[in-house]
């Protein structure tokens, strides 16, 4: 592992990495601008670079958003992400105790343990996970797709029907250009701008990024952070032992929710709070600004930013947000994550690992030295920040095939992404869609050809078989799931 | 209400879609689905779904007294939202004449003062509107190669 990890260390990936985490913490402790948001703004300025260091900026941003959460969640008690609310009981409780040093500093070192730890878990699972995917056959490919597409049951949130109206939407969207056997212009009004189809990128900048601008044009800025000297301190050595616990605590649900579907940050943070105060000496103290109600999900979250891409690496199934727009980034290199990556882009792979590997190095250095520019950043008036955002938003779209065509389909999926918000609609389960809509199309026709044209031929692939099987099971333990908590909450009301 | 909405709204739209997904051209090359096979059942399934939702919705409207009063405290987000949808798409319609740098500053200008909540002078937000859109310009174009919109006057130079 070590010696893959050294091999594929070039020296290209270390500003990415270093880039990747800088931009990330910055967008992290902003309120309002998730991890995934964060990714979705760098996504168009990764087109012209080398791919192994685009998908190692991304990567790091993620590993460095999960971090910068933390900060407005500790020193102005609003998570700058989801994933950070579990972070604002105590760390909020420390600052208020004037140990926001201390917190910032069990935050930066939980996180930095935390993704080390997810690393570990990614490596030793993606390969073999891929491994047993070599042998897929078209149906296998479709079957796949669909227990992709069944991932939309458990990130539906409280309304499984928006969920799946949602994902039929992303369907819709992915069949637009021209059909994959007949060639066939489909859907395109005549442009010739749509002949090769909606790029997803600019779904997911328009459903998370602009989606996110147009939301929070509305509301009012947030509170400005006080105590512009914090100095983060780490952790001594009598606080190394005590919060060791809660970071494997932290790490294991990290792992757990990672590679499961639709777990996210903000459950495994949540999760990883609730377990280490259960198994804490010190019960009495969480809530009143314990250094273990810190530690937990702060390593919860950096081991799920690596631990996250396991199924999207290994499967090409994006369980998250994020991970939807790291897989955008391999997408407009031409690399399908999947496992044909890992045969033919080993060297993107061990590039990322060791990017990662980089860039939780790259997270302590950073989150150390930028505290300052991130209180500055944080204090900014919210009209200057919201205006430089869509800025971004439209410079970057704009690069990557010159074309304000692709910036007005952009707005175009800002507008469905707010009202999707605005009505409660999830808006994984539409990237989903779109995402996996030309994999389950192709794949499924392309077997119909081979089999000349017998659909139950999928059933008899021992591997479709199974995967569908899967899918089904999956599918009907999310609906068993909703429906009975959807049960308990009437009876509560 | 608003679920009502969403799902008559999608209910058109999957009307719509399968309409134009049984308008597409017959071909020789058609496999045994057709290029129009699973855009017709996503169509359908999509209907069925908004269907189940405009239901469901319907029947749990009754009895809910704070509908109105809450769709009326939306508006001025809405209001909010269509504005700055409106400066993006300005943008777009503005950026090929007028080129990248003075586009960008007009919408990082009307951008920030539409949504300024009191603190900010106009001759504030437009300093820091010029002075953005020239870090974007040498940021992007210069430093880092990346091409945006020329406009008319780079082609009459």
């Amino acid at each position: 592992m070590i010696g893959s990890l050294a091999a594929a260390f070039s020296l290209s990936m270390v500003p990415a990495a270093f880039g990747g985490v800088t931009w990330g913490i910055l967008g992290g402790a902003l309120p309002g601008i998730s991890p995934s948001i964060t990714m979705a703004l760098l996504l168009p300025f990764t087109y012209g670079m080398d791919p192994t260091a685009a998908v190692v900026l991304l990567a790091s941003s993620y590993v460095g958003a999960e971090y910068g959460g933390s900060i407005p969640a500790i020193l102005i008690r609003t998570p700058g992400t989801n994933a950070a609310a579990a972070t604002v009981i105590d760390g909020y409780a420390m600052k208020e105790q004037g140990k926001a040093g201390e917190a910032l500093g069990i935050s930066l070192y939980s996180g930095f343990v935390g993704g080390l730890f997810g690393l570990v878990v990614l490596i030793a699972l993606a390969r073999p996970l891929s491994r047993m995917a070599l042998a897929f056959t078209p149906m296998a490919y479709f079957a796949l797709g669909v227990l992709g597409l069944s991932v939309i049951a458990s990130v539906s949130g409280d309304s499984l029907i928006k969920g799946a109206m949602s994902g039929l939407v992303g369907l819709i969207v992915s069949t637009v250009g021209t059909d994959p056997v007949t060639g066939l212009n489909r859907f395109t009004f005549g442009s010739p701008q749509l002949l090769s189809g909606i790029p997803p990128i600019l779904v997911m900048v328009g459903l998370f990024a602009v989606g996110e601008l147009l939301a929070q044009s509305g509301e009012p800025g947030w509170t400005p952070a006080t105590g512009a000297s914090v100095r983060i301190r780490f952790p001594s050595a009598a606080l190394w032992r005590r919060i060791a616990k809660p970071q494997l605590i932290g790490s294991v649900m990290g792992t757990i929710e990672g590679v499961m579907p639709g777990g996210g940050g903000t459950i495994s943070a949540f999760l990883a709070y609730n377990e280490a105060r259960r198994w804490s000496r010190h019960k009495e103290e969480f809530g009143k600004g314990s250094p273990e109600g810190v530690a937990a999900p702060e390593a919860a979250n950096n081991t799920l930013a690596c631990t996250a891409l396991i199924p999207m690496l290994s499967l090409g199934i994006p369980s998250s947000n994020s991970s939807a727009v790291l897989l955008g980034g391999f997408l407009i290199h031409g690399l399908v994550p999947g496992p044909l990556l890992f045969v033919q882009h080993p060297d993107v792979v061990n590039g990322l690992y060791a990017g990662l590997l980089v860039a939780n190095i790259a997270m302590v250095v950073v989150g150390y030295l930028i505290m300052m520019p991130c209180l500055w950043l944080v204090n900014r008036p919210k009209p200057y920040l919201t205006a430089f955002i869509y800025a971004f938003v439209v410079s970057g779209v704009y690069s990557i095939e010159a074309s304000l065509f692709h910036v007005a389909v952009t707005l175009g999926f800002g507008v469905v992404g707010y009202l999707f918000r605005s009505l409660g609609v999830p808006l994984l389960p539409m990237v989903l869609g779109v995402v996996l809509g030309f994999m389950v199309e192709s794949n499924y026709r392309r077997s119909l050809a081979l089999s000349g044209g017998d659909h139950l031929a999928i059933l008899r692939d021992p591997i479709a078989a199974a995967l569908l099987a899967l899918a089904l099971i999956f599918l009907v333990t999310s609906i068993v799931r909703h429906l009975s908590g959807h049960e308990r909450q009437q009876a509560r009301r | 209400m608003k679920d009502v909405g969403f799902g008559a709204a999608l209910l058109l739209l999957s009307a719509g879609y399968y309409a134009l997904a049984a308008a597409l051209p017959e071909t020789r090359l058609a496999d045994a689905t057709g290029p129009d096979g699973l855009p017709k059942i996503y169509a359908l399934l999509l209907a069925s779904l908004s269907l189940m939702l405009l239901v469901r919705s319907l029947r749990e409207r009754h009895g809910r007294g704070d509908e109105a009063a809450t769709s009326s405290r939306l508006h001025p987000r809405v209001r909010s939202a269509a504005g700055t949808l409106a400066i993006g798409a300005g943008y777009v319609v503005l950026a090929p004449w007028l080129g990248y740098a003075p586009a960008l500053a007009g919408l990082l200008f009307t951008t920030a003062w539409s949504q300024r909540t009191g603190g900010e002078s106009l001759g504030a937000v437009a300093i820091v509107s010029v002075c953005g859109a020239v870090f974007c310009w040498v940021l992007f174009v210069l430093v880092m190669g990346i091409p945006q919109p020329p406009g008319l006057w780079r082609r009459l130079l």
